[in-house]
């Protein structure tokens, strides 16, 4: 997936949602929560792991896994 | 609050059947007796709601409602057919609206709480605060989907929406050794093989009107041609089934003689016989030497019933190419048959209405499988 600005990636989020893609959705929250992952504010990467996670749960995606095991290790699962 | 019937009122109804009278108006026409069967004979026992075969593949969904419950059969991951509450454990949200596959979990539309096919519940996110998806106060391995008790019988999905009923196989075990013969697969073909009726009637009646042969010269003479009332016979399972028997069934073919192949090992007594049994409360059964149909009856209001027919062949060469067009007459020969009894059912549902009808007065000797289905009823709302 190609670099997204903020305001691109919101942007793609809706349509994602929008169209209830959730494959896609994983992947742009898995991307949102990278961004504040190497900001350091924990957190947010949180909150946007716990979203990935859902919507990989909900496609079946094997980075699911990932996700859940990240939060895991924040101690958020 | 359910009613109940006292014994001077169950009393007519439990005689013999050269004495006995019918069940009153109220348990077609009244909404709070409605209701209480539905508790008494819907809930408490065991149910039909949906055929299996709408749910063939791991992982497909499909949302039933039974007079209001909310349900839904899934195929998991082991090709372990179940049926839950359609509702998250959360605030109670419907989880499945629509029939189709399920890719990977259930995820609640809502505050997407996820779970897996068997019911297991996988993820509450957020459900801590932000980014924290656990709670000392969620306990997920007790928050999984409700799981209703269930069973297949001959495609169709039974369910005991209480949990207190005995097994199915228990329940149902006089109807499940008698048509033993027929256990082989059952193959469906589609589209061209079922059908809706809606019908303005209780949901008794249709059962009632299914049960005996006694109408069967005046309401479907074209059966009366080959297959005369002297040719049936009644089946009586007290307290689980009754219905009817032809000894003389005789195989549809087409102008080249092309019929449906035969069940696998069936008996010999099968060559001319077919049976057709009403399992209470509201799944009606045909067998015959090469097909079978089960019509599923959804009670959608006190006097409007939803009548889903599926036709099943008993060998998979039925569904082959050549068979198509006499697929199509075996269908439509049925849809007449069962439409023709949409006047007497929808007559029978007016006719409670009239405030000087006492029940009803049986032909002891043709209307014991109707009587025998009535004193069900009644024995099970005392």
């Amino acid at each position: 997936m190609p670099l997204l600005s903020p305001a691109a990636l919101d942007a793609a989020l809706l349509d994602a949602h929008a169209a209830g893609d959730s494959a896609r959705l994983a992947a742009l929250y898995g991307k949102a929560a990278s961004r504040f992952n190497e900001t350091a504010d924990i957190d947010a990467a949180c909150f946007y792991w716990t979203q990935a996670l859902v919507f990989a749960l909900e496609a079946g995606l094997d980075e699911a896994g990932d996700y859940a095991e990240r939060l895991r290790r924040l101690g958020r699962i | 609050m359910d009613q109940r019937l006292t014994d001077e009122e169950l009393a007519p109804v439990l005689e013999p059947v050269a004495t006995a009278r019918g069940l009153p108006n109220r348990h077609y026409v009244d909404q709070t007796w409605f209701e209480t069967e539905r508790d008494k004979l819907f809930f408490d026992g065991w149910a039909g709601i949906g055929f299996a075969k709408d749910v063939p593949a791991n992982g497909d969904a499909m949302p039933i409602t039974l007079l209001g419950q909310p349900l839904v059969a899934i195929r998991g991951r082991d090709g372990k057919l179940r049926v839950f509450l359609n509702i998250c454990r959360h605030r109670g949200m419907i989880l499945i609206r629509e029939a189709g596959p399920i890719r990977g979990a259930i995820r609640c539309p809502y505050h997407s709480w996820c779970y897996d096919l068997d019911g297991a519940l996988k993820a509450t996110p957020h459900v801590g605060g932000p980014g924290h998806n656990s709670h000392e106060a969620i306990h997920r391995e007790d928050l999984g989907l409700v799981e209703v008790p269930s069973y297949v019988w001959r495609d169709v999905i039974f369910i005991n929406i209480s949990g207190e009923a005995p097994p199915f196989e228990t329940a149902h075990r006089v109807a499940i050794e008698r048509w033993r013969e027929f256990d082989g697969p059952l193959f469906h073909s589609g589209a061209d093989s079922g059908f809706r009726l809606d019908v303005a009637t209780n949901w008794k009646l249709a059962v009632e009107n299914y049960c005996e042969s006694y109408h069967l010269p005046w309401v479907h003479p074209g059966l009366n041609s080959y297959s005369r009332l002297e040719d049936h016979y009644n089946i009586e399972e007290p307290g689980a089934f009754s219905g009817q028997g032809t000894t003389v069934y005789r195989q549809l073919a087409d102008e080249k003689g092309l019929v449906f192949p035969d069940t696998p090992g069936l008996g010999d007594r099968w060559q001319t016989a077919a049976e057709y049994i009403a399992l209470y409360p509201n799944v009606l059964f045909g067998v015959h030497r090469d097909h079978s149909f089960a019509i599923l009856l959804e009670p959608v209001a006190i006097d409007r019933t939803a009548e889903h027919v599926e036709i099943y062949y008993h060998a998979e060469e039925a569904l082959e190419e050549d068979h198509t067009a006499l697929r199509a007459r075996n269908s439509a020969l049925w849809e007449t048959v069962f439409k023709e009894d949409i006047f007497v059912v929808e007559g029978m549902q007016r006719g409670r209405h009239a405030n000087g009808f006492d029940g009803g007065k049986f032909s002891p000797v043709m209307d014991s499988p109707t009587h025998m289905f009535h004193r069900w009823v009644a024995t099970r709302l005392a």
